[in-house]
């Protein structure tokens, strides 16, 4: 569509602006009129999704609309001085009725499919021919007031805390109310499952680009799940009103390729609070230093 | 429409100060209520600690009386008001709505207290049919936390079910009372009235008997909130209902009910009938279906 | 026997300033107008409130909630948990139920009064104490040092538990139990009005739309709000007295008490709509000259949608984790409410074809409620999704949605119908230039609010923020600057109230019975304006 192309030029123009800081793809860019750009096979399927539905609905608006501006041009006191007096059409009723019930399961089908793909858990086939699940890894998320800890329960369960970057540490190539001091990591091409609770009041991990939303509540464990083959950084915020910083607890997650990644967990494992020194390295031999002020 | 004499049947009624003083009374009862929960005034030494410092229940307390001198006022006014005349048999309709439409009402308070057990009952070991939920355990440590896990509920064939057979007993007593009063049988009348009252007040004691003896607190524990909520508002209602009747009775001994006029006999019935039904359920579901480990003792 | 004992009523009409006709009032159109007038007070302050919204959000980064005067974060939330409660609850229902229902359905019907005249002023009286306890829990503490309820208009565990210890809350949660008390109280005495005192001849099936529009209301209030009562509660216990409903730790479940709510909060937003339509049915076919097009199909979609308004209440839960499936059954049960409102948006226009249609004010409201609503209905089915509420949930395009339906929906209804009846109320014309100057700003400046936050929606803006990220600031400003021309409007609104109020003995202005010609057919319209003190003295016969 024409704004998608719009917001791809965007995007380039800044990060042509702002130099050789890592790619941020996952990010809002100012009079945007459009959803972010997928980064998941979900996020293509919202995307698709919503894009059918709101022809529909564009057009019913502009139905209803052409309705009532004809009714105000043609039956307006002084082009009809004497009103028709019916009140009953039967067949028109019946359409009225009827068109939009079959909209609506035209909406309906597509919508399940939809849902039916961001709830269930890919599968695929193993070498037996046997279904069994697609999922590479997990991460637990944890909210808190206000911020995130991600535990890696896979890679030897370490864990850490992220909290937001303040206004006035932004550094080059940073987001204010976006970054994080720690990002969370995860490989490229690989199928992550999320574990979303929370250990205080409900928080939500919402990922735009990947069509995530997901309520973390206490004494309850979610379960969501994500498949990236672009690297990058992408760009998430709290979701549920958590109190008073609940615009202050962002989501910062790198996107890497397997072989930084598996760098970054041996680094994780030993102290996870000095392992995104592993991806500003890796930023430096593409070329893009920003991200050296991550900590 | 101008003037004219009025030639319809309906009540239109006398400026009145009880709403309004209603209002205000619940304001100063709210007020009282947070005051006694939380305390709105911390400094000691202020002048309005007094009634503002926590844990104090003056106002609360002022805020009943006040409520409870305008229900003695305003149905007092409505008394006097069907004596005059005024409930005429369309206004006497119209006040049979009323009381069925407030019952409804009613039915749908408990409808939340009923989801709430339910939803802990069915679902406590499986949230809300939750695929993944097997994992939430380590969590809430549902297991030992679960619904009645761990607890002692009553037996349900002891004091629970003598207070059933009470309440049923009391269901039977007032429609002897209400059948007497159609039929202009004004002793019976009473004497229906008076065993109901005293069933009622019965049912009350067995059950604050039954709460003393209680192995679960309200706290810890969903079942516990549960069930001290739900059959307390029941036993709020049965107090109610209780003081409902007593007044009927009153009324009765008073000469103000007759064969033809004694909605209010009727209404207090209606609600009587309500608050047994209740207590069926809660019977049933609370303390047959899903009790838990039954406790030795009453 | 009740003619005599009322005969004295009849005779003599109190005077204005008389502070026991209103205090000690029985008398449903006096309640109505208090009703009014406190829904105006409420609409102002609640505007107020959001104007500190949009002042805040006008750019990135804290202008109004910095630590200074009007406090931090905590207080941004409080103010728009207030603004959402003030709207609803008193603002768009005190004005329509209260206000018009009272004033108009014993009119419509031809009854003398409603069945409980004094339970009548008890619900309004509860009100403005109720409006009290809420506007006083913004003063005391709720959190740590920080003053007030932050935990939005739907008040979710455990934020509003554990993550609110001070009393602030507690003051809401009474607010709430006496203004649910009021709504109840209301709504049996509208049911046993409609039900009980009807004029002879009036049967159901020719009931005015408006009267089945607040019967179907006064239903979903009635079953509706008691459940609310319910889980207030219990957030009431848990706080104070112990007890686990939504404590994890103690075996109950924060999710509870959003199924509970929205039990409640579904049907309430159709409480909030459904006097709406009856009023625009109205105006659409007095203006129209014509009348209402499938009167029956009309007041059976509202039925319709009432009913299947109870049984979608958790298409606001979709991202708490439900099982699929029954995600699934909720966007199904969810889409068919776009059929009979559909029925009713058509049967409008089909009201207007073939009339002879004069653009006076209420008509205009009533226009641009029927394209507005539409644009928010429409976007609601887009909700109604639950794969792609994944990425609007919690998001402005759901602020966006709902403004369309209530601040545009409901509110131009309210206009719609306050112009459509002012003369009867107040018994002064209105100034019918400044109302519609009121009207253009208000469609202007409320447009050029909501529009934008659908792209904001978009783009992932997340909804109660006090702060967000640079990318959203171009169309937060273009909000911020709907806000200000809305604020002209609403200037105006006020204007037009003063003007009459001044001009309210020239000739010009002298009120007539029905000024709106021979197709308003309802019952009010063969009173004087204002009606006298007690109407149908006599009973009108229903041919
Ligand atoms: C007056 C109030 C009002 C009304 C009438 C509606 C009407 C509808 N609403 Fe809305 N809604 C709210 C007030 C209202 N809503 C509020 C306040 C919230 C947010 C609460 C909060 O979180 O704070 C909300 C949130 C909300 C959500 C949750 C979003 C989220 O939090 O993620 C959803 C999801 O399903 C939804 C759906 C709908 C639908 C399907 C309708 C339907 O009834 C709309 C039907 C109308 C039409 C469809 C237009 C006319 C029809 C036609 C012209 C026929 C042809 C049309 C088709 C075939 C599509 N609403
Ligand atoms: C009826 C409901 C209603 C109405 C009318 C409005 C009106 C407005 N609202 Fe609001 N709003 C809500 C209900 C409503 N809102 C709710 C429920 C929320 C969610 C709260 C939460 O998150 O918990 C919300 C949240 C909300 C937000 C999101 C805050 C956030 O998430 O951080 C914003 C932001 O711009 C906003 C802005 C506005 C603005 C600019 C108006 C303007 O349109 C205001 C201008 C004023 C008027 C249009 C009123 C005029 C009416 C009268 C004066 C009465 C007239 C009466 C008679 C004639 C009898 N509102
Ligand atoms: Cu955490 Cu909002
Ligand atoms: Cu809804």
């Amino acid at each position: 569509m024409r704004f998608q192309a719009a917001l791809i030029a965007f995007i380039a123009s800044i990060l042509f602006a702002s130099g050789a800081s890592a790619t941020v793809r996952g990010i809002a860019t100012d009079k945007q009129v459009s959803l972010q750009e997928a980064a998941t096979p979900v996020m293509e399927a919202i995307t698709s999704f919503h894009s059918m539905v709101l022809w529909i609905i564009t057009i019913i608006t502009l139905v209803v609309l052409a309705l009532l501006l004809w009714v105000i041009v043609r039956y307006n006191a002084k082009a009809n001085p004497n009103p028709s007096k019916f009140s009953h059409n039967t067949l028109v009723e019946i359409i009225w009725t009827a068109v939009p019930v079959l909209i609506l399961v035209v909406i309906a089908v597509p919508s399940f499919r939809l849902l039916y793909l961001e709830d269930v858990l890919p599968t695929e086939q193993n070498e037996a021919g046997e279904t069994v699940s697609a999922v590479d890894m997990t991460i637990k998320v944890t909210g808190n007031q206000w911020n995130w800890t991600y535990a890696y329960p896979d890679q030897g369960g370490f864990e850490f805390i992220s909290s937001m970057v303040a206004a006035e540490d932004i550094g080059p190539g940073q987001h204010r109310n976006l970054s994080a001091d720690l990002p969370m990591v995860v490989p490229a091409g690989q199928t992550v499952r999320l574990e979303v609770t929370a250990s205080d009041v409900i928080h939500n991990w919402a990922m735009p680009a990947f069509g995530i939303k997901m309520d973390a509540i206490p004494g309850r464990l979610n379960e969501t799940w994500f498949y990236v083959e672009q690297e990058g950084v992408y760009f998430g915020q709290c979701s549920e009103l958590c109190g008073r910083d609940h615009s202050f607890m962002p989501i910062e997650l790198h996107v890497v390729p397997q072989d930084v990644f598996d760098r970054w967990i041996a680094a994780a494992q030993n102290d996870p609070y000095t392992a995104p020194e592993v991806l500003t390295a890796y930023y430096q031999t593409q070329g893009e230093t920003q991200l050296a002020a991550l900590r | 429409m101008a003037g004219g004499a009025v030639k319809h049947d309906y009540h239109l009624v006398d400026p009145s100060p009880w709403p309004f003083v209603a209002s205000l009374s619940a304001f100063i009862l709210a007020i009282g209520a947070v005051t006694f929960m939380k305390g709105l005034v911390t400094d000691e030494a202020s002048w309005a600690y007094f009634f503002l410092g926590k844990g104090h229940p003056w106002l609360m307390i002022l805020g009943f009386l006040g409520i409870g001198y305008v229900m003695v006022g305003w149905w007092g006014d409505v008394i006097k008001e069907s004596l005059k005349g005024d409930h005429t048999p369309v206004v006497d309709l119209g006040l049979r709505y009323g009381m069925i439409l407030f019952i409804v009402s009613e039915i749908m308070f408990f409808v939340a207290w009923f989801w709430m057990f339910f939803e802990g009952a069915l679902f406590g070991h499986d949230r809300a049919g939750h695929r993944w939920n097997t994992e939430m355990y380590e969590l809430g440590d549902w297991a030992t936390q679960g619904f009645t896990a761990g607890i002692h509920t009553f037996d349900p064939f002891h004091l629970p079910l003598i207070n059933t057979l009470i309440l049923l007993l009391s269901g039977t007593t007032v429609t002897w009372a209400h059948h007497a009063i159609q039929h202009g049988d004004r002793k019976g009348t009473k004497i229906g009235l008076l065993l109901t009252v005293i069933l009622g007040f019965l049912f009350t004691c067995m059950q604050a008997y039954e709460y003393s003896h209680a192995q679960f607190g309200i706290s810890g524990s969903l079942y516990g909130a549960s069930f001290f909520m739900a059959t307390g508002f029941h036993g709020a209602h049965v107090i109610i209902g209780t003081v409902f009747l007593l007044v009927c009775l009153l009324r009765v001994l008073a000469g103000q009910m007759t064969p033809q006029k004694h909605f209010g006999l009727e209404a207090a019935a209606w609600y009587w009938h309500f608050v047994d039904v209740v207590w069926l359920f809660l019977f049933a579901f609370v303390y047959v279906v899903f009790q838990g480990a039954v406790s030795g003792g009453h | 026997m009740s003619s005599e004992a009322a005969a004295h009523h009849d005779d003599h009409t109190p005077s204005y300033w008389s502070w026991k006709r209103w205090v000690y009032s029985t008398n449903h159109k006096d309640i109505g107008t208090m009703y009014l007038v406190f829904a105006i007070l409420a609409g102002i302050i609640g505007g107020a409130m959001s104007g500190l919204i949009r002042w805040e959000l006008a750019e990135p980064g804290l202008q109004v909630f910095n630590n200074g005067f009007w406090g931090n974060s905590h207080n941004y939330n409080v103010i728009t948990a207030m603004h959402g409660l003030i709207m609803i609850f008193f603002m768009v229902m005190p004005a329509m139920i209260g206000g018009f229902g009272n004033w108009f359905v014993p009119l419509m019907i031809g009854a003398p009064d409603m069945a409980f005249p004094r339970m009548n002023n008890i619900s309004f009286w509860l009100l403005p104490f109720s409006f009290s306890l809420l506007l006083l829990s913004m003063f005391v503490p709720g959190v740590g040092g920080d003053n007030g309820f932050g935990g939005g208009w739907v008040m979710y565990p455990p934020l509003s538990t554990s993550g609110h210890n001070g009393p602030a809350f507690d003051l809401v949660i009474l607010s709430l139990h006496i203004a649910g008390v009021s709504s109840i109280l209301g709504a049996i005495n509208f049911i046993t009005t409609i039900f009980n005192m009807r004029a002879p001849g009036m049967t159901l099936h020719k009931m005015p739309l408006f009267a089945w529009a607040t019967l179907v209301t006064a239903f979903l209030l009635l079953l509706s709000v008691p459940v609310l009562a319910g889980a207030l509660t219990m957030l009431l216990t848990d706080r104070n007295f112990g007890t686990t409903f939504f404590d994890p730790a103690g075996g109950g479940d924060p999710i509870m008490f959003q199924h509970l709510f929205w039990f409640f909060g579904h049907p309430e937003v159709y409480i909030l709509i459904l006097p709406g339509f009856g009023i625009i049915s109205h105006i659409v076919s007095t203006f129209s000259r014509k009348p209402v097009f499938g009167y029956l199909g009309m007041a059976y979609a509202m039925v319709a949608i009432g009913f299947i308004g109870f049984i979608v209440w958790a298409h606001h839960m979709y991202t708490v984790g439900m099982n699929v499936n029954l995600k699934a059954y909720f966007v199904a049960a969810t889409m068919i409410i776009a059929v009979p409102t559909g029925i009713k948006i058509f049967s409008w226009i089909a009201t207007m074809w073939g009339g002879s249609i004069s653009f006076r004010t209420p008509m205009i409201w009533a226009i641009g409620f029927i394209f507005l609503f539409t644009v928010g209905g429409v976007t609601g089915v887009m909700l109604a999704n639950a794969g792609v509420d994944q990425a609007f949930h919690d998001t402005y395009y759901v602020v966006a949605h709902f403004h369309y339906v209530l601040s545009l929906g409901a509110v131009f209804s309210i206009f719609a119908g306050f112009y459509y009846w002012y003369e009867k109320i107040f018994g002064v014309k209105y100034n019918e230039m400044l109302a519609n100057i009121q009207f253009f700003f208000f469609f202007v400046g409320a447009n050029l609010i909501f529009f934008p936050q659908h792209f904001l929606g978009m783009a992932g803006m997340p909804r109660r923020y006090v702060d967000y990220s640079d990318g959203y600031a171009f169309w937060n400003m273009v909000s911020s600057i709907g806000y200000v021309v809305m604020l002209v409007g609403m200037f105006f609104f006020l204007l037009v109230l003063v003007e009459s109020i001044l001009l309210r003995n020239t000739p010009k202005r002298r009120p007539e019975a029905n000024p709106w010609g021979e197709s308003a057919t309802t019952l009010e319209w063969t009173l004087s304006s204002p009606p006298p003190f007690h109407q149908f003295n006599e009973l009108p016969k229903i041919k």
